[in-house]
């Protein structure tokens, strides 16, 4: 038997037991995270350090109803992927193909508000290098941080929804989903450190 | 894909057609050969561009025959400008250190022995490991590509130091779209890098075959192993620090410029952002990448030197010990690069005393080989004289290490040869001799056929005197006041060291000369090689217990090998001579059986 | 493995956590509206952000059911990120100048 055979049947006595009883796939998606954080860490530890050295850093924001709404949905996505997690671990389909797609919907929504609230302030004059406020870091550091972001959440939109169809199709199971889902949660993770750094302390009193 | 309970699914058949079996190949041996094949071609380019640099350092004036093609502008006449110069030098920096000293010793020979060393049949993300090299083939040919845009590749250095490297044409010669393309390619080598380590830390992890523990894995994917977790977030932080550049380039932004800064009488436009940003981002990767160059090395010259030796190192798990906290300890330091840059002196305090601790595992692993050395009769082969030159290199260009971990002293040194010579001998040259080391010792697993054992002598005497005739008088100029990068000092203040940067110059041209050996007996062994038994080292590891040589396209033929041995079972009573290799299930009575 | 064998639906936990979470959150909201220091500010919603993360890390991805992954992860991302905080005296040091200096 092959080793590509043996990979296919699970687990064999060809080799080692995987390292913390961990799948090569899941372990990858795990190492991506860590370079993940290390990517963001390096964005937020630059605007902390850029914020820090300037004296009129601009505090723009005025409301959080929307920022508190992009929460609120990313959190809740978070939610429903493990409810379609949960779903295919007990291995029912349907529910888990829908919840899987109500996540991504979820995250499509987020998407959206978020790029209305960009075009709102460009609206007002905010580019990339210059604001009405103050110092145009501001505009660079909100922009790279939460374009990265977005950036992630549309990867898992279209990965979701990928995903999604493959594991209807049967090409995909349960534990391709839940490394999908891990990636959905480091998304909402980030978000979690996201707001409070780049738009709660950036409130204006 | 069904059932993924256990391991990801290696799977791909063998390819059939040209293009899948050479070009666009799944089998991590090919993209092994790609890797090295790429270095091959970027060692060249970067040692041709030493040598036009070397012969400016020692006859400024020399019209060197047909540069004016490279660059018009560079070089009127065929006499390279001071511009040239540093535009030459930072293309052989980020040449060497990126595609030659990274891919080389870890992307290339790990691609090829970590899954077999490990017992695998090939890396859990094939397609991943071919896109990794792929994209940083792609790099590569980007950062080339800067020679030929208007005002030619950038001249910040492989540091590209702000606020000269954000602020466009306006900086100098290479400034505009030299910086673009080199972040561009750097920002594209760090998603090479990433996809690799992925690959290299899950098969390392996930795909060892029945018996093989992890501390049953030889130093060498060790080695790769402790890399690949190094590059996983060294790179990750550069790519963020390199799209910020680019951004200030290209899309007005001031991450690393700083305000009303004024440069040839011109108010810059930009405001508000922070120079030292830029190296704090840059070194956390940098240093790292000081290791991710020389730690790989270390591991292939303990493998092939036990080998040689005839029997284990004094301990394999303090070897292991002292890479891993090399590893560790090399994010904690990167500021002593930083020493000079106007970082709060508190700082270099924090980073001067881990930079003194670093030099304890360094110490340790060497301790470990020499003690190993004591008494041994070593085979003396072309691979085993490369490891021994690594060793004297590492140590040589080590000693000097104490001078610059202490901001005291470095202050002074930092901006002379001194800091050339130490890290051209620690990294530079002591990695390259764990690549040629690595070749010598791997070549017949790799193509069936030996290479030229006399050659190979020769090639290492001649660029081992080479090599310290060029690099050892750095330390001397570093001491007479030579500055680095600004090479019409020398003309201008320093006559008397004229004479011996003519002697250098013509000591890099004889080593890089005799690196035609070493081709020679590349190409001509490849096809004219004696062949190749399976085991021609006697050596213990898996790499030599694959059914055909070259390896099959699955490695080990239809069943995976079982391992029941520590690595090195070597000056033991086996029914083969003195060792036992790691799948024989023959009993081994030794001292050295620690797993 | 998709079975239905052996399988005990967590999803009354993950409730209870995802609570959790909207609470720390709206704590967030009240603090950034509350009357402290902008130093006081971070300090506080960077730790509440750290519980949310260590809550999501544990329950929903599961860290908590696989001890050796979470020493692993633990272990080698917050040495990252440590790592990663050398460079704040020097961000200080640019608006303030040097303080023994002056």
């Amino acid at each position: 038997m092959s080793q590509a055979e043996i990979t296919m049947a699970g687990h064999s006595a060809a080799m080692e037991r995987p390292a913390f009883s961990v799948p090569a796939k899941k372990m990858a998606m795990w190492l991506f995270i860590i370079a993940d954080t290390a990517t963001f860490a390096g964005c937020l530890v630059a605007y902390g350090f850029l914020r820090n050295a300037t004296p009129n850093w601009p505090r723009p924001f005025h409301s959080i109803t929307n920022v508190a709404l992009m929460t609120f949905i990313l959190l809740t996505s978070s939610l429903t992927m493990l409810f379609g997690i949960d779903g295919a671990k007990a291995g029912d389909k349907a529910k888990a193909l829908r919840w899987t797609m109500i996540t991504a919907a979820l995250g499509a929504v987020f998407a959206l508000l978020h790029i209305r609230e960009w075009l709102a302030l460009i609206d007002e004059g905010m580019t990339l290098f210059k604001n009405p406020w103050g110092t145009g870091l501001f505009g660079s550091a909100f922009f790279s941080i939460t374009g990265l972001h977005l950036l992630h959440v549309t990867g898992g939109v279209i990965a979701l929804i990928a995903v999604g169809i493959r594991y209807n199709g049967g090409r995909y199971n349960a534990d391709d989903l839940e490394i999908t889902g891990l990636y959905w949660h480091f998304v909402d993770l980030v978000w979690m450190f996201v707001v409070p750094l780049v738009y709660l302390l950036n409130l204006s009193h | 894909m069904h059932d993924m309970s256990g391991h990801a699914a290696v799977h791909h058949g063998e390819p059939t057609s040209f293009i899948h079996k050479h070009v666009f190949s799944l089998d991590h041996k090919v993209i092994g050969k790609q890797y090295y094949g790429l270095a091959l071609v970027a060692v060249l380019i970067g040692m041709v561009l030493s040598w036009l640099m070397r012969i400016h350092l020692g006859w400024t004036n020399y019209a060197i025959p047909g540069l004016h093609l490279l660059s018009a502008n560079g070089a009127p006449g065929n006499v390279m400008t001071p511009e040239y110069y540093l535009q030459l030098m930072t293309m052989h920096a980020t040449i060497m250190v990126f595609f030659v000293l990274t891919t080389a010793p870890f992307a290339a020979f790990g691609n090829y022995f970590l899954p077999i060393q490990a017992g695998a049949e090939d890396m859990p993300f094939p397609h991943f490991n071919m896109m990794s090299f792929w994209v940083t083939f792609t790099g590569f040919l980007v950062l080339v590509a800067s020679f030929f845009v208007s005002d030619g590749p950038t001249l910040g250095g492989w540091t590209q130091y702000a606020p000269l490297s954000a602020l466009g044409p306006v900086g100098g010669p290479g400034e505009g779209w030299g910086v673009v393309l080199w972040a561009t390619s750097i920002a594209i080598f760090c998603v090479g890098q990433l996809l690799g380590s992925l690959n290299f830390i899950t098969t390392t992890l996930d795909m060892r075959c029945k018996g093989m523990s992890l501390w049953r894995l030889p130093l060498s994917a060790w080695g790769w192993f402790i890399t690949s977790c190094m590059g996983l977030t060294a790179f990750a932080v550069l790519m963020p620090g390199c799209i910020l550049l680019i951004l200030d380039h290209v899309a007005g932004t001031s991450f690393f410029v700083p305000s009303n800064l004024v440069l040839n009488d011109q108010l810059q436009p930009h405001s508000g952002g922070s120079t030292l940003l830029w190296q704090h981002l840059f070194w956390f990767f940098g240093h790292p990448e000081v290791y991710i160059a020389i730690v790989p090395g270390m591991g292939i010259v303990s493998h092939v030197l036990i080998t040689n030796l005839r029997r284990p190192m004094l301990s394999h798990r303090v070897l292991v010990y002292s890479m891993g906290a090399l590893g560790v300890l090399s994010y904690m330091v990167y500021g002593h690069h930083m020493f000079v840059s106007g970082m709060n002196p508190v700082s270099s305090l924090a980073f001067s005393f881990p930079t003194l601790v670093i030099t304890i595992p360094s110490t340790i692993v060497v301790l470990i080989w020499l003690g190993s050395l004591y008494g041994a009769k070593i085979r003396i082969n072309a691979a085993s004289l490369f490891a021994l030159g690594f060793i004297s290199m590492f140590i040589s260009g080590g000693v000097s290490g104490f001078f610059l971990a202490q901001p005291s002293t470095d202050i002074m040194l930092h901006a002379t040869y001194f800091v050339v010579g130490h890290f051209h001998l620690v990294m530079g040259v002591a990695a390259m001799f764990g690549i040629f080391a690595g070749t010598y010792f791997w070549f017949p697993k790799m193509y069936g056929r030996m290479m030229n054992e006399t050659l190979g002598k020769i090639h290492f005497w001649c660029t081992f005197v080479g090599a310290y005739a060029i690099f050892m008088p750095f330390h001397y100029l570093g001491l007479a006041g030579n500055v680095r990068r600004y090479q019409a000092f020398v003309a201008d203040y320093m006559q008397p060291l004229i004479p011996l940067h003519q002697f250098i110059t013509v000591a890099a041209l004889f080593t890089g000369a005799v690196q035609v050996i070493f081709l020679y007996n590349l190409i001509h062994s490849r096809f004219a090689g004696q062949q190749a038994t399976d085991n021609p080292w006697q050596a213990t590891s898996l790499e030599w217990s694959t059914p055909t040589t070259p390896p099959p396209h699955n490695n080990f033929g239809d069943t995976l090998p079982e391992v029941f041995h520590d690595p090195y079972q070597y000056g033991v009573q086996g029914s083969a001579g003195d060792y036992v290799m790691q799948t024989s299930p023959e009993q081994v009575n030794s001292p050295h059986d620690e797993a | 493995m998709a079975t239905a064998e052996g399988h005990r639906s967590s999803v009354g936990k993950y409730v209870i956590v995802y609570v959790i979470l909207l609470v720390i959150a709206a704590l967030q909201f009240v603090i950034a509206y509350s009357n402290i220091s902008g130093g006081q500010m971070f300090t506080r919603m960077l730790c509440l952000a750290i519980v949310e993360g260590v809550l999501a890390l544990l329950f929903f991805m599961h860290l908590a059911d696989n001890r050796g992954l979470l020493w692993f992860f633990a272990i080698f991302t917050v040495f990252v990120l440590l790592t990663l905080q050398y460079g704040w005296t020097d961000s200080f040091r640019l608006l303030d100048g040097v303080q023994w200096a002056k």
